[in-house]
């Protein structure tokens, strides 16, 4: 199986930030977006499908941390 | 011994202050109530030391501990400089050897040709790890890579920049597959390939840490690997390296800056 070349890639990366910016404007209701869901899935190899959506809620849980701080769960504060 | 005489002959200038004779101690007692009680003393200095005999005079005493002390002085500064030097040489030769082992690599490039560390002596070479499936950070990575060194060659007077890019994949990154992926980026970008053990070779040269991922049911599978871009200098040792946060103006200052302080080690 060949890599996706430079227009493969600027296609699944160009659906995956349709599809990103929908879940974000949705507030990450998923039902509204599943066209663009379908477009990612369409353009990105299922490999890079299930990385990009790991990458995203690294990426948001990122944003969390930097903007509010961490904040330690209930159970390690006791500790 | 030396020493001593050197500090009998420093008081002997403070308190003779150059007046030469014992009329200085006297002088002294006349002027000065604090010093009488020095008197005993003074003179036992202007006897000297070694008791020495009266006829030679102070400003010969002098003049021999000067020489006395400019020998001492010059014998420990040429030690001191020969120690130098030849630390200098020394750590000279280490630095040559870990140049030509440290950081090797013996791959194929994407034409198919036989490349070694050896063939980038004398250039300056950004370095990169990656794969030809990578989702987003490695053609991001080469992007920036590709712009620092657009960026440079834009630059008259600078040397020029080799952008190389490594596979950790080898099992699918074969000669083919790099040639066409080098094509997306910088012209002068060569990737590098091999077997897994000349792969995994380089790799360790770098400290570079790679894991293919599980495989799916089309045989895919993600390569987690460090993500740093490597700054080689024309001895072929490794100077500098950038992370993620760096962007391509950063990268670019930090070469520029490397290349002005830059100074040939290993003269051919």
């Amino acid at each position: 199986m060949t890599a996706p070349n430079s227009d493969e890639r600027r296609a699944c990366w160009g659906a995956r930030d349709e599809l990103w910016k929908c879940l974000d404007d949705n507030q990450d209701n998923a039902a509204p977006c599943e066209k663009f869901r379908k477009g990612f899935e369409a353009n990105c190899p299922a490999q890079w499908v299930k990385y990009f959506v790991k990458r995203r809620d690294f990426l948001k849980y990122k944003e969390k941390i930097q903007s509010e701080g961490f904040e330690p769960s209930d159970q390690s504060s006791k500790l | 011994m030396y020493l001593l005489y050197t500090l009998v002959a420093y008081q002997h200038i403070t308190f003779l202050a150059g007046l030469g004779g014992s009329h200085a101690v006297t002088l002294g007692v006349g002027s000065c109530q604090g010093f009488s009680g020095s008197d005993e003393l003074a003179e036992a200095f202007s006897r000297g030391p070694t008791g020495s005999s009266p006829g030679i005079g102070l400003r010969t005493r002098l003049g021999v501990t000067a020489l006395i002390g400019a020998g001492v002085l010059g014998g420990w500064w040429y030690v001191r400089l020969e120690k130098e030097r030849r630390s200098q040489l020394q750590r000279m030769e280490q630095l040559r050897q870990a140049a030509v082992g440290h950081g090797d690599f013996h791959l194929l490039d994407h034409t198919g040709r036989r490349r070694t560390k050896r063939d980038f002596l004398g250039q300056w070479v950004l370095l990169y790890f990656g794969f030809t499936h990578c989702p987003d950070i490695c053609p991001d990575e080469l992007e920036k890579v590709s712009d620092v060194v657009r960026a440079l060659d834009a630059e008259a007077g600078l040397p020029r920049v080799q952008p190389l890019f490594v596979t950790v994949d080898p099992e699918r990154d074969d000669v083919a597959a790099m040639e066409r992926y080098v094509r997306d980026f910088h012209p002068r970008l060569i990737g590098l390939t091999g077997t897994p053990e000349e792969v995994k070779e380089a790799g360790r040269s770098y400290r570079v840490y790679y894991s293919a991922g599980p495989k799916d049911e089309d045989n895919d599978y993600i390569v987690d690997h460090t993500v740093l871009v490597y700054l080689v200098n024309p001895d072929g040792l490794f100077l500098d390296y950038y992370n993620r946060t760096k962007d391509d103006k950063q990268i670019a200052d930090s070469i520029r800056k490397h290349m002005k302080t830059y100074v040939k080690l290993f003269p051919d």
